[in-house]
């Protein structure tokens, strides 16, 4: 009854007045709902990076008198700071390394305890417990067993070696202790590639069987191409946290290592922004951040499609 | 027959063989990566002095259980401990709410502008989080929620980030609709239908949050670190730990007492992981596989 009174109305033709009531009252329901998440992106999301990027071409320093420099910040970012391409190196080497490192070892881990034995589903427990200790405390533990006299160099002491680990003044030493320490939470991604695991039909490893298709065959040609909706996924968040990587206020000396040697993008953005004050410049590094992030994003998209269109031409 | 015995018995014992290596690499692994555990519950047990010598010890002649006492007594760990607390209450209530009833309106209603919305809502977990931080600091600085606890708190009325609201609203999405429909056609309300019908069917994943929720506030030093003024910020339990690690000159704490708070912060999120195991994985499988 109600309905048809509806539908009536509204094949008649309305005025505008009623135009707008209707709408309004075809969607109030939905915007009530999603009112929450439109005040919290436009208080937390929209209006930061507006304010953010108008900075960035001001000297703004949280005084009230602030000058417009133009381009001067970004120019300044480039040709003048002599920190931003070690800190854009370090970053860079850190995100590319540890992100293969991460999901190689995890894809091994996760064959491993995939296979039909009762004691995987301890194993996995196992395994995946060093994910939730909370950073803070990884790092703790970890600069404890890195130190001078600690467990590892004991370790190393007994092969005649020696390493100063975090401490290290050399850039690859000091990152790549950082995978070391990473190492520990394998567990994580062994988890996500379980799920993939799961999802993949065994007819089709069935399928590879019959066709000849060794484990090698059937790694890429089943479980790669299946599983890449997931892998796609995981690698572009994890990229993108790599990229934003600021572990190392906890464990590197004063946040950036011996000879800045573990000296990241975003502490630096920190260092700037929150030790000096320097919020026009740092919001211009964190938009130049922004682009780093765009552009790797743009390129695994591109790289799916890609892959994609190979695989379905 | 003899042959095809002696070959079954073969396999089988090749089997075992394979079976017992797998699971012997499998334990060696595990013990390389619980072994960092038990150094550190180990290091939290000894005197200051067994710390500091060179010789490495894996066991402190007699456990110093004294440690754990000192970490509540004048240390300042509780009073840090208990504004973690107050965090978590708080976010564990606001963000389950508001991701839901948000996640409801994408999952359930049709409105202008919903798809825009949703895709603008996904691509800021793209965004790198400084970008926004130093905006807010300043308007937090005007506003007088710097050296509060609010910057930790209220931000997550409003959904506690995009990626909770995109779990809830897939996790509605693969409830029948029929209920609600017939809910609506008896006359209920959208809030009705939401807060009586909806929400009791959410209880998985309201727990996921909650763990996720529980963990990252107890392990949030940088929130704190960002957010405050000065010495009067009241701690958290992980700003305390961080701070103390990044001041190793402070002579207020040694090792042993930052290895007894290092022990307590991983014990309650390992508990909770083991009462949870199923939801979590679940959850985190949900997550990585939704590309």
């Amino acid at each position: 009854m109600r309905s048809t009174a509806l539908l009536n109305k509204a094949s008649r033709k309305r005025t505008p007045r009623e135009n707008v009531k209707y709408f309004w009252r075809k969607n109030r329901t939905g915007w009530l709902f999603v009112l929450p998440l439109v005040i919290g992106l436009g208080i937390f999301t929209v209006y930061p990076m507006i304010q953010s990027f108008i900075w960035s071409f001001y000297n703004y320093t949280g005084n009230r008198l602030y000058y417009p420099v133009g381009l001067g910040n970004y120019i300044a970012i480039f040709t003048r700071d002599s920190e931003f391409w070690r800190v854009l190196g370090n970053t860079v080497f850190y995100t590319f390394v540890s992100v293969p490192i991460a999901l190689v070892t995890s894809y091994l881990l996760a064959v491993l305890v995939n296979q039909k034995m009762k004691s995987v589903g301890a194993f996995r427990v196992l395994y995946y417990l060093p994910v939730i200790i909370p950073g803070v405390v990884s790092g703790l533990l970890w600069s404890d067993i890195f130190a001078y006299n600690g467990l590892f160099n004991k370790m190393l002491g007994w092969v005649g070696l020696h390493s100063d680990f975090f401490n290290s003044e050399r850039w690859y030493v000091a990152i790549g202790s950082i995978f070391l320490m990473n190492l520990w939470g394998v567990g994580g991604g062994m988890i996500l590639w379980l799920a993939a695991f799961k999802a993949i039909p065994s007819q089709l490893y069935e399928a590879a069987r019959i066709d000849g298709g060794g484990r090698v065959q059937q790694f890429f040609h089943v479980t790669i191409p299946m599983s890449m909706p997931m892998i796609f996924f995981n690698v572009i968040t994890m990229l993108i946290g790599s990229l934003q990587f600021n572990g190392t206020l906890v464990f590197a000396y004063e946040g950036k290592g011996e000879n800045d040697s573990l000296y990241m993008f975003a502490v630096k953005i920190y260092n700037e922004a929150f030790k000096s004050s320097k919020y026009g410049y740092s919001s211009a590094l964190s938009w130049v951040l922004l682009f780093f992030v765009g552009i790797v994003t743009a390129v695994c998209f591109y790289v799916r499609k890609k892959v994609f269109d190979w695989e379905e031409g | 027959m003899q042959q095809a015995l002696f070959n079954k018995k073969r396999i089988a014992k090749k089997e075992l063989a394979y079976k017992i290596i797998i699971n012997m690499v499998m334990a060696l692994i595990a013990v390389i990566l619980i072994f960092p555990y038990f150094y550190m519950i180990s290091k939290s047990l000894m005197t200051v002095e067994e710390t500091l010598s060179s010789e490495i010890k894996l066991l402190p002649a007699k456990p110093q259980f004294g440690n754990y006492m000192h970490i509540f007594g004048d240390k300042g760990y509780g009073a840090a401990l208990l504004h973690t607390m107050e965090v978590i209450l708080f976010n564990a209530i606001a963000v389950p709410l508001s991701a839901t009833f948000i996640a409801y309106g994408f999952a359930r209603c049709n409105f202008f502008g919903k798809k825009a919305l949703f895709a603008f809502m996904l691509s800021t977990m793209m965004l790198p989080a400084v970008i926004t931080q130093i905006p807010l600091y300043v308007l937090y600085a005007k506003i007088g929620w710097l050296n509060t606890l609010l910057p930790l708190t209220i931000p997550n009325l409003t959904g506690g980030g995009a990626i909770y609201i995109f779990l809830a609203r897939s996790f509605i999405q693969s409830l029948p609709a029929d209920i609600d429909s017939a809910a609506k056609i008896d006359g209920a309300g959208a809030l009705r239908r939401f807060f009586v019908i909806t929400m009791p069917l959410l209880k998985p994943i309201i727990i996921y949050m909650l763990i996720n929720v529980f963990t990252g506030a107890w392990g949030d030093y940088y929130g704190p670190l960002i957010w405050r003024l000065d010495e009067d910020f009241p701690n958290t339990i992980a700003y305390k730990v961080f701070y103390l690690l990044q001041n190793k000159t402070v002579a207020a704490d040694m090792v042993n007492i930052r290895m007894a708070a290092g022990v307590l912060m991983s014990i309650v999120p390992g508990v909770l992981f083991f009462v949870f195991q199923k939801q979590l994985i679940e959850g985190v499988a949900m997550d990585g596989l939704k590309g």
